[in-house]
């Protein structure tokens, strides 16, 4: 069954939301995208049907988190819950959107989506209902971390939706888990909006267990003197990918990624970036990082789009990747599009396997060849997972990326 | 040439060794016996032999034994893995240290030193017993302890590295130790430092093969035998003279001996 009828099987044209309508009617033309198209390309497809197989479901099961929050000063959120959030404190106020707002600002956002490029987003608000959609305002200082959590349930095709606009001056860490059951598919879209000298040091860690997919789409403006910082972790998915689209809307600002994924088995994870400078003195430093080990297939395209306005633009993308099988498989590409004449801009791409020598050297010390990998593993690891802000030490991330299959 | 130490068993025995990488022939028979207490010299032109032969009695992945036997404490280690020959005893001093990124160096030295205690059947040291003895062995070494924080060997000066190497030495204090070019790139005073971390780690226990160019190390350690390679072979060996004789004579000096031979 098609996905539409899908949707439209589970709920009835009365039922749906008026952004539900909008995106049927724009997933109707065209329901899937195109795999000629670059985004879509190299996407499995057997993998990717896969995704779409399982029954759409808008109720979670009871959701437990990895470990209890045990501490006072994180606010943790469960997309889904339901549960009102009205945060106002001396120094910072966190509240949830109005549904009008949402509504509205989610239209704007469709109205400038592309089909094959916003496809996953498409779905997203296809499939997602209000209960499933988390809006936030933030302002104010010296706010205390904050947890998201998004999971699909067994056996579900699960949507949720997370838009933050982060107001003037206002300096968060925030870190969105997504959590992938048994044999489930999630879709996940985020929108972020960072208003004047508003920071945000985001963190994304995504994990699976046995044959789930994801799909997750970031979407983020920013306007001018904001930063932004993204650490990113995807691992353990049958099929996954990660769409990231940055606007600096005005220049003037500052973006930071570090990302990696992990793929083992015959896995396959993706990372797609768009970096758009729509304004003068723009910055940017990425790095992203793949693994790839026994049959699996990790790919990594990114592109920087520096048209005429962006001059003085100082973009840096790098993508670094460790091929530890004969039978894996590593595409990636990154991408310089640029029109400005006066810009510094940088990009480069290297494929190695571990450094034997490095692994000679260990093992002369008495360290045993697993252990000698493992260190350089950690090594390896620990640059992105360092700028994963928010308790990333109660995750264990690094024994998990470590010592489990 | 007689040693007094023979009167027990040999460390290392190589015998007729033959080695080559990628089909190349490297080592062309080369034979050796170290005893307890016997400090060892090769030296000879670069390209020689001299590194090749360190690696192959490391268990180096690269090199393939195609002829002889390489016996350690009496036992043939041909087929055992870099890090059995390590945790046995055996200690590979690198020519040029490798780094590591990321990996903290003490993390790095602990490990190591662990597992060469388990093979000893001793206990495993945790953090804070480990950081015990390291200071202690950082003394021989007169090295900071700031350097424990720092990456394995990264952004260390020549010196540093080498000193660093010795340290790991005394941690993990071997059967033999193979020092390769460890005197390369020290000024006066690191190599003093490093050749008095040599002379306190070994002892009538221990054997030393020592690769070297000068004689300024053999200056400070005093060997028992020096032996000269050409193209894979040992083409002369003899006393601590020989050294001497070589630093007036040149390499040119010991082409005659490869015509003999």
């Amino acid at each position: 069954m098609e996905i539409v009828e899908k949707i439209k099987a589970y709920k009835s044209i009365d039922n749906q939301s008026e952004i539900q309508k909008i995106c049927l009617d724009k997933l109707q033309l065209s329901p899937l995208p195109n795999p000629k198209s670059e985004q879509w390309r190299l996407s499995n497809k057997s993998k990717f049907s896969n995704f779409l197989d399982y029954s759409v479901n808008e109720k979670d099961l009871n959701f437990d988190a990895p470990f209890p929050n045990t501490s006072q000063s994180i606010i943790r959120l469960v997309i889904g819950d339901n549960f009102p959030i009205n945060l106002i404190e001396e120094n910072y106020s966190i509240t949830q959107l109005s549904e009008d707002k949402l509504v509205k600002y989610i239209k704007g956002q469709i109205s400038c989506f592309d089909h094959n490029e916003n496809w996953s987003d498409l779905l997203n608000l296809s499939l997602n209902c209000s209960k499933n959609t988390l809006g936030l305002k933030i302002s104010g200082s010296k706010i205390p971390p904050i947890e998201i959590f998004s999971n699909a349930s067994s056996n579900s095709l699960n949507a949720k939706t997370l838009i933050i606009f982060l107001e003037k001056n206002c300096e968060i860490d925030l870190l969105q888990v997504n959590l992938g059951k048994d044999n489930s598919s999630l879709s996940q879209s985020t929108f972020l909006c960072l208003e004047e000298n508003s920071s945000l040091n985001h963190g994304v860690v995504s994990y699976g267990e046995n044959k789930s997919n994801l799909l997750n789409s970031l979407n983020v403006i920013q306007q001018k003197n904001s930063e932004y910082n993204l650490g990113s972790l995807h691992f353990k998915f049958n099929y996954a990918r990660f769409e990231i689209r940055i606007k600096q809307s005005e220049g003037n600002a500052k973006t930071n990624i570090k990302g990696m994924q992990i793929t083992k088995k015959d896995e396959q994870i993706s990372t797609y970036t768009k970096i758009d400078f729509d304004g003068p003195n723009g910055f940017l430093d990425q790095i992203n990082k793949s693994l790839a080990d026994d049959k699996s297939h990790a790919i990594f395209e990114g592109s920087i789009i520096v048209p005429k306005i962006a001059q003085k633009t100082d973009a840096s993308q790098l993508s670094r990747n460790l091929l530890l099988s004969n039978f894996a498989q590593i595409d990636t590409k990154p991408q310089l599009e640029i029109i400005a004449d006066d810009v510094k801009c940088k990009h480069g791409a290297t494929i190695s396997q571990l450094n034997e020598e490095e692994l000679f050297y260990m093992r002369t010390r008495g360290i045993t060849l697993t252990e000698a990998s493992k260190l350089q593993l950690s090594s390896y690891f620990q640059e992105i997972i360092s700028f994963i802000p928010v308790s990333k030490d109660r995750w264990d991330l690094l024994d998990k990326l470590l010592n489990e299959n | 040439m007689e040693s007094k130490m023979k009167e027990s068993n040999p460390i290392l025995e190589v015998e007729n060794l033959s080695a080559s990488t990628d089909n190349l022939p490297i080592l062309k028979g080369v034979s050796l016996t170290v005893y307890p207490g016997e400090i060892h010299a090769i030296m000879g032109r670069n390209g020689c032999g001299k590194s090749t032969l360190s690696k192959i009695i490391a268990g180096h992945p690269s090199y393939n034994i195609t002829n002889g036997d390489i016996k350690f404490l009496g036992e043939n280690i041909n087929s055992l893995e870099p890090e059995e020959r390590a945790q046995s005893g055996i200690f590979l001093g690198f020519q040029y240290p490798i780094e590591i990124p990321g990996v903290s160096n003490l993390e790095f030295l602990r490990v190591s030193t662990n597992a060469r205690r388990k093979f000893l059947n001793k206990e495993e040291l945790d953090t804070f017993d480990f950081e015990e003895l390291v200071k202690e062995k950082l003394e021989i070494v007169k090295m900071d302890h700031a350097f424990l924080s720092r990456s394995v060997n990264q952004g260390f000066s020549g010196g540093e590295k080498k000193r660093n190497e010795i340290l790991q030495m005394a941690l993990l204090e071997p059967k033999i130790a193979i020092l390769d070019e460890t005197d390369s790139g020290l000024d006066i005073d690191a190599l003093r430092i490093v050749a008095s971390g040599i002379k306190k780690i070994s002892n009538t226990q221990t054997g030393i093969i020592l690769i070297t160019h000068y004689q300024r190390l053999l200056d400070e350690i005093e060997p028992n035998f020096v032996h000269v390679m050409s193209d894979g072979q040992i083409i002369k060996t003899g006393g601590s003279d020989l050294a001497l004789e070589l630093e007036r004579k040149g390499y040119e000096w010991t082409d005659n001996f490869i015509k003999e031979t």
